[in-house]
């Protein structure tokens, strides 16, 4: 059991006039894996450390399983956190790294022998049980940090970026290796990280932050096809969304979209919601949603763009990324394509675009526009 | 694979280096090896020929000079007063230099600037006030007011040296002992003491040296006989009118040799904890 809930929580560090969390308002559920996903300083490693107690609160609650734990101190709350350093303690051996905390809590010696052993083998450390944390590789390291906060049994896991320190193979597969204690454990967790594969593979839900303020929270696809505003749209996705500015041009009776030279359907965004534009308008599309030939002949929402040219060609074996100039646009753009694709640098092509996947968001506010219905 | 010549290049580069060292080391050595050869020497032997090599070892005049001489007694003080004020200065002066590196509270400059103004300031400008003191607490004369000067002397430097070490420790390992359940006084005995080991064993190390060999503060602050430490013992050897030079220089050796053995056997261990701090 050790549902999260998280009211209003700021946060002021002293000497600072800013906020470095501004009124954060979270839940989760027992058992759920929640990523918070943000840039460095965006106040998530702070909501983190105030959850666990590390950090004063400046303003709101943090309750676990209903119980306010403002003025729990951090040893009280039956939180274990793995940080990105390991934080192994360095003069002990392995076996004891891991019963430390169980000793404090006056655990029989036997009982924390089987303890530890039991998760030592899980995590495939019983050979190293003596070895001191100077002696092991990272990805034992890592997995030490883990074996402790397991070890407890606590009602939360906390992450702070705990798999940054490690090589890009390895953070694969100790990836893997968290998703699959995790859901075995079924323990709530909180983890923090900056990388949106981690966030996108690993998180029941991901809430996204920005300069300290939750900009939106939801299931990692949800997420990736509906953001909220262009800051989520360009941080998810790998290369991030293309965003274009479009003007909104009036068309007979309703109002309607022009990029560069090509007009775009328009009518499955509300009219009046055009009008108050004030005549431009931000629009939005995945580099997957670009393709060089029409994915779905005859469908009328595929759209062509002639007159792109390519600016680069980047083959990266499984794709190709194709850097795009639109004429009479001034962004240039990315297209995902395969791995065979026949473009090159220079060349000029005609783009089919698939309006069914745009995206559109108000210049003023940055906030997506929803389409009808929707 | 360098040539020959150019091997020899740069031994000839280096000479100079070498040359200084050996200056160096002639100086600061030169005088200690002589007072280890003449403490082997009588002293009319000494007077005949002051830097001729010994004729014949004169060992019995270890154990000369300390029976002639109130030498156990003063080993025995300068081993209890050294002991006790390293293992005070060493408890408090870490509890103060984890404090300071750990915790931000309001006054920690100022608490800083205070303790570590005792780098400045010479012994010889407080050795009236603190007579005066020690009088006035009855302590004068007593080996427990010898400790408590020698504790406030040098716990700026202890925590000068231990609080650039414990800085070093990483936040997170505290975190992570606070998440296990640990207070802050068990975080202290737990984690910081045992990580800051090296540094310990500087500032111990470092402050049995000094005050082993500490002999201004002593001078003043003893006087009866039997209350003396052993750099003051050494005066025995020193009448008015006359200077028993060969027993002097036993008894210097006899003072020393403990502290060159401490230096001998743990030099190294005191240079990295003193330089941990500078390269990582």
């Amino acid at each position: 059991m050790g549902a999260v809930a998280i009211r209003g929580l700021s946060k002021r560090y002293e000497g600072s006039a800013e906020l470095a969390v501004k009124d954060v308002t979270l839940t989760v559920g027992d058992g759920e894996f929640m990523v918070l996903l943000g840039p460095s300083g965006c106040g998530k490693s702070s909501v983190l450390r105030m959850v666990a107690g590390l950090e004063p609160i400046t303003s709101g609650t943090v309750a676990i399983d209903g119980r306010i734990m403002n003025d729990v101190p951090a040893k009280d709350r039956d939180i274990a956190m793995v940080f990105q350093s390991y934080a192994l303690y360095p003069h002990m051996d392995v076996f004891t790294n891991l019963a430390f905390g169980l000793r404090r809590r006056g655990v029989p010696r036997d009982e924390i022998a089987r303890r530890v052993e039991s998760v030592a083998a899980k995590l495939g450390l019983s050979p190293y049980l003596k070895r001191k944390p100077h002696a092991l590789s990272g990805g034992q390291r890592q997995r030490v940090a883990l074996g402790r906060a397991i070890v407890r049994d606590p009602k939360v896991f906390l992450f702070d970026e705990p798999l940054s320190n490690l090589d890009a193979a390895l953070r694969v597969s100790t990836r893997n290796e968290l998703i699959r204690q995790q859901s075995e454990i079924g323990v709530t967790a909180i983890y923090v990280t900056h990388d949106q594969v981690e966030a996108m593979t690993m998180g029941h839900r991901i809430c996204i932050m920005d300069k300290g303020e939750v900009i939106q929270v939801g299931a990692p696809l949800d997420v990736y096809r509906e953001p909220a505003n262009t800051f989520v749209a360009k941080f998810l996705g790998n290369p991030p969304m293309n965003l274009m500015q479009a003007a909104v041009v009036q068309a007979g009776t309703c109002p309607g979209l022009r990029l560069g030279a090509v007009q775009l359907p328009s009518a499955s965004w509300p009219a009046e919601r055009l009008r108050g534009l004030g005549g431009k308008a931000l629009i939005g599309i995945r580099p997957e949603d670009l393709y060089e030939a029409s994915p779905r002949p005859g469908d009328e929402r595929v759209i062509a763009i002639p007159k792109a040219t390519v600016l680069a060609v980047e083959p990266l074996g499984s794709e190709t990324l194709i850097a795009l100039s639109l004429e009479g646009v001034a962004e240039d753009i990315v297209m995902r394509g395969g791995r065979d694709m026949r473009l090159r640098a220079g060349q000029s092509a005609t783009i089919m675009l698939d309006t069914a996947a745009l995206h559109l968001f108000d210049p003023a506010t940055a906030l997506k526009i929803p389409r009808n219905g929707s | 694979m360098a040539s020959p010549a150019s091997l020899w290049l740069r031994k000839l580069r280096r000479s100079p280096l070498l040359l200084l060292i050996l200056l160096y080391t002639a100086v600061s050595g030169g005088p200690f090896l002589w007072v280890a050869l003449m403490s082997l020497r009588t002293t009319p032997e000494i007077l005949a020929s002051p830097y001729a090599l010994p004729a014949r070892l004169h060992l019995e005049k270890f154990a000369d000079a300390w029976t002639r001489s109130n030498y156990g007694t003063y080993f025995w003080n300068s081993t209890v007063v050294v002991v006790t004020a390293v293992a005070l200065l060493t408890l408090i002066g870490a509890m103060a230099a984890h404090c300071l590196a750990r915790y931000r509270f309001r006054g920690a400059r100022l608490v800083r600037f205070v303790i570590l103004s005792g780098l400045i300031l010479p012994p010889q400008l407080l050795i009236l006030s603190l007579f005066q003191i020690l009088l006035e607490l009855r302590l004068y004369n007593s080996l427990t007011g010898l400790i408590l000067v020698y504790v406030a002397g040098h716990l700026a430097m202890t925590v000068y040296i231990l609080e650039g070490f414990f800085a070093q420790i990483p936040q997170d390992l505290f975190d992570a002992a606070r998440l296990d359940g640990y207070s802050d006084l068990e975080i202290f005995w737990r984690i910081a003491l045992p990580i800051g080991a090296p540094a310990l064993f500087t500032t111990v190390t470092l402050n049995l040296i000094i005050l082993w060999n500490e002999f201004l503060y002593a001078v003043v602050l003893l006087t009866e006989d039997d209350k003396r430490t052993l750099p003051l013992g050494i005066m025995h050897f020193m009448g008015s009118h006359q200077l028993d030079i060969g027993m002097l220089a036993t008894g210097l050796m006899i003072a020393i040799l403990p502290i060159i053995l401490l230096y001998a056997l743990f030099s190294e261990t005191m240079i990295r904890g003193m330089t941990a701090g500078a390269v990582r």
